[in-house]
């Protein structure tokens, strides 16, 4: 029994002794992991610690784009604390605008591993800054994606800095353009200049010619002619100017102002389509005919056409719709057109409607100011009418109506 | 200034200003010859008397001051009176700088142009008789011989006949001859004066 009773005591010894020693193996292993743990976490910190000293902002989101990781560059350029990012779906606080559809972007990071592109971010202070976005992505396996690293450059001032680079370039290409017209000035300077000069020398040498005794005077008598005749040249030469200005050589004709149309947008269908403009034309077939010089009529309907193209070169978010019409318009008893050109552009101030027939008036940076007030002025030549008016929501309708050509003297 | 030989090259392309400048010009007695372009003019043998040229700055191709540039190394210097209805300041003081006797504008008063003119034409036969001058000595200098001439060099520079004799391994009784010859063909009276003739035909070594 003695015997039984210590068998048993020494087997539950060796158990006990057997499980302590269980027990110290798993509380060592249990350490163990602790510490390299706290390692890792260390290491893991000091890394971060790192991604905070860098002047980029560094953050990290996960695959359904939450944040994850928010570095000090980022509080800086965002304005959003590290326990408020985190958490949050990184597009929807900063209300990213891609370059690109985003399905895109994602294909190529997923395809490349990467993507770089420029983003526009809003901050907390409701401030946009326009940044040089990088994405690295990181790989849970083959298929799907782990987390994103987007690493962003703040580039707003160079953007502003090139823009205004841009806006400087165009007001000197105005410039150039104005330069050309005091050039014209400058020849015609000249050209009457040179009679003038030789009628003054000549004047000068026939009194000098007349001075002497015995007076000289058939020398006298040519001077004269002479003088007379570079007048005439110097009149000549201001005729011609006139002419330049008048265009005199105009063919007036009956014309179908419907194939003037067509002829004008044939020029400017790639202009259209570079502008990813819809155009629409609706040309009545029952035009009756105008009287007018074809190249005229063109220069004005070319006019109101780039006018609108150009009104809508920064529109997005919207289509950019081109209405060109013309319709029979009886003025009276007597048959006329209506052509309207109605675009989707920027518009123009309802205050400014007459100060945009001005000549030397303009909204373009590179524009003249001439177009509207040389297109009012042959409509009005040919018996017509041009007028604008701004549309309801955005865009402007410019519209010119004609008489028709009367068959009788 | 009637009655002289004078006379004035005209170029501008303007028939019309060259006509009224022969026609002032023939006012005073000026003999004047006009040219469309600066090639004409460049083509034609340079008047024998003394001349000026009244040059319009505009012209077709080549310029008036293109022509002025042109002309830069002619000996005599070319003396211009420039003309132009549209001078600005640059083209002006451009001209002068050149050498040009007179810058102006169309139209001008006649009596500018003629001052102008009058006073390029008193350059000019200044400068002529200045370069006859020299011409005439050069010619004195090309008929010594080359022996002669050597002496010469060495007299100018202040040697002794003893000392140019050793130079040139001679006697010093034939240096003293070819420096009698020398002196009677260059036809001066000392040696003051043949130093001052070498000098105008830039024989002497650069001065220190």
């Amino acid at each position: 029994m003695a015997d039984a009773v210590q068998r048993a005591h020494a087997e539950l010894d060796a158990r006990v002794r057997e499980r302590t020693a269980d027990l110290t193996r798993t509380n060592r292993h249990l350490h163990d992991e602790i510490a390299s743990r706290r390692r890792a976490e260390e290491a893991f910190r000091a890394q971060a610690e790192l991604l905070d000293l860098t002047h980029d902002t560094v953050f990290v989101r996960d695959a359904k784009d939450v944040i994850t990781y928010w570095n000090r560059g980022a509080v800086d350029r965002y304005g959003w604390t590290p326990d408020e990012a985190v958490g949050m779906v990184s597009h929807d606080l900063l209300r990213t605008v891609f370059p690109a559809p985003f399905e895109e972007i994602m294909a190529e990071l997923t395809r490349t591993g990467r993507w770089e592109g420029e983003l526009v971010h809003t901050r907390r202070d409701g401030a946009t800054v326009i940044v040089a976005s990088r994405w690295s992505l990181q790989k849970a396996d083959e298929r799907r994606l782990a987390a994103v690293l987007e690493t962003n450059n703040d580039i707003t001032e160079r953007k502003r800095a090139e823009e205004s680079l841009r806006q400087a370039q165009a007001e000197l290409a105005h410039l150039t353009r104005v330069m050309t017209l005091g050039e014209l000035a400058a020849s015609i300077a000249h050209e009457v200049t040179q009679p003038l000069a030789a009628i003054v020398t000549n004047g000068d040498a026939c009194l000098r010619l007349l001075a002497t005794e015995p007076p000289n005077l058939g020398e006298s008598r040519n001077a004269v002619d002479s003088i007379i005749r570079d007048a005439r040249r110097a009149v000549a030469v201001v005729a011609r100017v006139r002419a330049l200005l008048k265009k005199s050589d105009l063919e007036r004709r009956p014309l179908d102002l419907g194939q003037v149309i067509r002829d004008v947008l044939a020029l400017v269908q790639s202009e259209i389509a570079r502008h990813r403009i819809e155009l629409v034309t609706s040309l009545a077939d029952d035009l009756p005919p105008v009287l007018g010089d074809r190249v005229q009529l063109q220069q004005v309907v070319l006019n109101l056409l780039t006018n609108a193209i150009e009104a809508m070169r920064d529109v997005t978010g919207r289509t950019r719709g081109l209405l060109i019409s013309a319709r029979r318009h009886d003025i009276g008893p007597d048959a006329g057109v209506l052509v309207a050109v109605e675009d989707a552009g920027v518009g123009f101030e309802r205050a400014r409607v007459d100060q945009i027939f001005e000549a030397l008036y303009t909204t373009k940076p590179d524009g003249l100011g001439m177009g509207l007030s040389i297109s009012r002025t042959i409509i009005l030549s040919n018996g017509g009418r041009l007028w604008g008016t701004s549309n309801g929501s955005y865009g402007a309708t410019f519209q010119f109506v004609l008489p028709g050509w009367k068959d009788r003297p | 200034m009637s009655g002289d030989e004078s006379v004035v090259s005209i170029v501008d392309d303007d028939p019309s200003m060259c006509e009224a400048l022969t026609r002032l010009l023939g006012t005073v007695g000026l003999r004047a010859e006009a040219f469309k372009t600066p090639q004409e003019f460049l083509k034609t043998k340079r008047p024998e008397a003394p001349s000026c040229l009244v040059l319009d700055v505009r012209l077709p191709g080549l310029s008036g001051l293109d022509l002025q540039r042109e002309l830069a190394n002619t000996d005599p210097p070319v003396q211009i009176v420039f003309i132009t209805a549209h001078g600005d300041i640059p083209m002006t003081v451009q001209a002068l700088k050149a050498g040009a006797v007179d810058f102006l504008t169309k139209p001008f008063r006649d009596q500018q142009l003629l001052d102008a003119v009058r006073q390029a034409i008193d350059r000019d036969r200044a400068a002529r008789r200045q370069w006859a001058d020299v011409a005439g000595l050069r010619r004195r200098y090309e008929s010594l011989t080359q022996r002669e001439r050597e002496v010469m060099t060495l007299v100018v520079t202040g040697l002794l006949n003893k000392q140019i004799a050793a130079q040139v391994h001679t006697s010093e009784a034939t240096v003293k001859a070819h420096r009698a010859q020398l002196m009677r063909k260059m036809e001066a009276d000392s040696v003051a004066q043949l130093v001052r003739i070498a000098e105008e035909l830039n024989l002497l070594p650069p001065r220190r």
